[in-house]
């Protein structure tokens, strides 16, 4: 064994707990997981049955954990795990999974397998298993502070352009604000507009803000690669520019992933509970709501649907706040079907859209996005995830579909009543 | 050695050793599944009313929306044969009668014309989920030695209970051994192959629902 | 009149109609269109300088326009390429040059803010830092129109 397996195997050791034994031992190969999976589905293929994905995790259990495995491996009946079949598990488990928690859901063992996943991925990052893209992304994140290679000029750059664009200051370092707002790295690059439209709707609710220069970036590679300890540097830095600013809610930006690394994983890595909240956008919004700080007027025209980002509706357990933000600017709001926790991933998600090998299965895993959203007739699409975002504005521009994707921050702020200056 | 001997056997000793390995294996198989223990979640839990551990050990014997159309025969297969076996297991008089001389408990008995119809449409239903996993490309992919060995160590006992009660095939003292100790095989591989689910299902249950009731999401 | 900030400039280009509005977003795109390589982008910003330019044609070229800007979008955890990014936001700009009129956006104003998006991507890109002049150099242009 190479010493990077051996590693590998080790981490895969630490990994397991009672739930994941008990998640084993249930599993009565029904194959219903394979069925709720976007990358079976749209296959056909069986291997991308999710408990299929976890089959090297599942020997090592038994050989490590069960009286009848250790006896087995003892006498040389049992097949150990080989670099070889990490290897071939690559795709498995880095391509054909976004981590969205379809399988989870309708198990009907009750077997959690995002969960297995997600701690298989330890493993398969330290035997040196992991995707480029995604190593690349989590190296940048270290050193540099952002996956995407972002320093804070770039950040600062485009406070400016925002400040110009909308004529409201974004505070930075500012102590004492009520609000840390965080970005991810996508909206820093791709959509500027989301901190534009936090600048306006801050202002009109009255409430006091600030980004923080050493802690703008929410996303989490740690998280997605697989690697505990580089997630946890990477939500340290977030805790202690919460706490050196001395704020009392963090806001995670229309990120899926990177609200599920600091809400419900974040804690768990630094080993303490935070002493500060915790928020999504779209949750701080709805509480905007539901004071009357958030004044909007006029209804988009257009037919609009939802998309559900799995990491924010299905694992973070945001799903009344989209729906009631949405109907304030929305008339013709049509759910799709399968919606709320039951939505299908936009197969872009837990590291596959950074991974140029997943490109392929991916455009044919959206299939039953472009599926749901053509039975809603609708004419605009809104989702909460600039992830998301990109990759289904990809996958309708890949099959020819017409439909803009816009996100639901961007379009609330557009609403804003306009105050007198 | 002769069927009343076998069958003396089959009651006497041979219960006993099935039992005793039933029992303890469960045991130490519950103890070696829990005792990996659990991390407690650090993070601030949200409160929402209906998602509990417990709540999913219900809830997921519903087939979630759209899943029935893709697996028919997954979930009305499944489920009635399980209600069968269980409709045979516990209300069926001379099972009754066993229980109530093994712990003193008993209660009324279904039917013996009904149990009879129960375990013609169990057994169909068994063929039925088997022919599956043979037909199906994601099941038959999945499918291990074990998983055809439980489905004949659990049939058999179904099977050779209605001709033993039949007086089919053999005579009914070598019929009643042989359900006997189909019944005691099923006890002994239970804790150790996929049909420790019976005990599993309801923990990975209660494990997925409690760690999502947490994030406020009802699974 | 002299341009100083940007409320002047965003007032100033309100008061225009659509068809000034358009000529002047394709002037802003032209300052940044070396910085996108992408032929259907520099198609569309020329084709939007013609005063006669049809419905149907604006909304082809909007398509194009717009295909070019989704493929050039910079993806979750790869590695920024600060020069590709600032075509990105030039083909916005030319989405904006060639998009259909409506009452809530001011398509000059967009391509404005887009093209200086474009300009910081490149000023990063070539280890300039992040201060440029794109926006003195809007309002220049956008004197040098009213002017006319």
């Amino acid at each position: 064994m190479s010493a990077s397996l051996d590693k590998g195997v080790n981490v895969l050791k630490e990994m397991i707990d009672a739930p994941i034994a008990s998640y084993f031992n249930s599993c009565v190969h029904c194959g219903l997981c394979a069925e709720a999976c976007l990358f079976y589905t749209e296959t056909g293929d069986p291997k991308y049955t999710p408990i299929h994905k976890l089959e090297p995790l599942r020997r090592i259990y038994t050989q490590e954990y069960t009286l009848l495995g250790k006896l087995a491996k003892m006498v040389g009946l049992s097949k150990p795990v080989t670099d070889d079949e990490l290897e071939e598990w690559q795709e498995l488990v880095y391509n054909s999974c976004t981590l969205c928690a379809r399988c989870s859901l309708v198990c009907p063992v009750g077997n959690d397998l995002v969960y297995m996943i997600r701690k298989f991925r330890e493993g398969m990052a330290v035997s040196g298993h992991a995707p480029e893209g995604l190593i690349g992304a989590t190296t940048r994140a270290v050193e540099i502070g952002s996956p995407m290679g972002i320093r804070l000029p770039a950040v600062q750059a485009q406070m400016k352009h925002v400040q110009e664009d909308t004529g409201i200051e974004i505070p930075l370092d500012r102590e004492g604000a009520e609000y840390m707002v965080l970005l991810s790295s996508m909206e820093i690059i791709n959509f500027p507009e989301y901190l534009g439209a936090i600048a306006k709707i801050m202002k009109q609710a009255g409430k006091t803000w600030t980004l923080c220069s050493t802690a703008f970036e929410a996303t989490n590679s740690g998280i997605q690669i697989g690697v505990g300890d580089i997630a946890k540097v990477l939500v340290n830095r977030i805790v202690e520019g919460a706490e050196r600013l001395k704020v009392k809610t963090v806001i995670s930006p229309e990120c899926g992933h990177a609200y599920t690394a600091l809400r419900w994983d974040g804690a768990n890595l630094v080993g303490r509970p935070f002493s500060f909240e915790v928020l999504h956008i779209l949750e701080v919004l709805d509480g905007f709501r539901e004071q009357g700080l958030l004044k909007t007027e006029g209804f988009e025209e257009a037919r609009v649907t939802f998309h559900d980002p799995c990491q924010l509706v299905r694992r973070g357990g945001v799903m009344e706040q989209p729906r009631s933000l949405l109907n304030m600017v929305a008339k013709d709001f049509v759910e799709m079907d399968d919606p709320a926790k039951y939505n299908w991933c936009c197969g872009g998600g837990g590291g596959v859209s950074a991974n140029e090998d997943a490109e392929e299965l991916r455009l044919q895993a959206f299939q039953v996005k472009k599926r749901q959203l053509e039975k809603t007739g609708a004419e605009t699409l809104v989702t909460a995830c600039a992830n998301c975002r990109i990759v289904m504005e990809e996958g309708l521009e890949h099959y020819q579909l017409d439909i803009p994707v816009v996100g639901l921050t961007e379009t609330l702020a557009e609403h804003l009543v306009e105050a007198e200056d | 050695m002769n069927e009343i001997a076998l069958l003396n056997w089959a009651r006497g000793p041979g219960l006993d050793i099935a039992v005793a390995v039933f029992l303890l294996g469960t045991l130490w198989r519950l103890i070696e599944i829990i005792s990996l223990g659990r991390k407690k979640d650090l993070s601030a839990p949200r409160h929402k009313p209906g998602a509990s551990g417990w709540h999913t050990i219900a809830r997921r014997s519903v087939a979630p929306p759209g899943m029935l159309k893709r697996s028919p025969i997954s979930y009305i297969g499944g489920y009635v044969f399980h209600v069968g076996l269980a409709l045979i297991v516990f209300f069926y008089a001379q099972h009754i009668k066993l229980i109530e001389s093994l712990i003193g408990l008993s209660w009324p008995a279904l039917p013996s014309q009904l149990i009879d119809l129960v375990t013609v449409i169990t057994l169909a239903a068994m063929v039925l989920v088997l022919v599956d996993r043979i037909n199906k490309p994601v099941k038959r992919y999945l499918s291990t030695f074990e998983d055809y060995f439980t489905w004949a160590v659990t049939f058999l006992p179904i099977l050779t209970g209605y001709l033993a009660v039949k007086h089919l095939l053999l005579p009914y003292t070598t019929m009643l051994a042989l359900h006997i100790l189909s019944v005691e095989l099923l006890l002994v591989v239970l804790p150790f192959t996929k049909l420790f689910h019976v005990f599993t299902a309801f923990m990975s249950r209660w494990y997925n629902g409690n760690a999502n009731a947490h994030k406020g999401v009802s699974v | 009149m002299a341009i100083q900030n940007d409320v002047d400039f965003k007032n100033a280009l309100n008061a225009l109609s659509v068809d000034q509005q358009r000529a002047l977003a394709v002037s802003f795109t032209d300052s940044v269109i070396a910085l996108c390589d992408d032929a259907r982008v520099a198609g569309a910003v020329s084709a939007a300088r013609r005063p006669d330019i049809s419905d149907i044609e604006l909304a082809a070229l909007y398509q194009a326009a717009r295909t070019a800007s989704v493929e050039s979008y910079t993806q979750c955890g790869k590695e920024t390429d600060w020069a590709i990014q600032a075509g990105h936001f030039v083909a916005n700009a030319a989405m904006a040059c060639v998009a259909p009129a409506s009452k809530q956006a001011n398509l000059a104003w967009d391509a404005a803010m887009q093209a200086r998006m474009a300009r910081t991507c490149e000023t990063i890109s070539s280890g300039e830092g992040t201060t440029n002049r794109e926006v003195d150099h809007q309002y220049r242009l956008l004197e040098q129109y009213q002017n006319q």
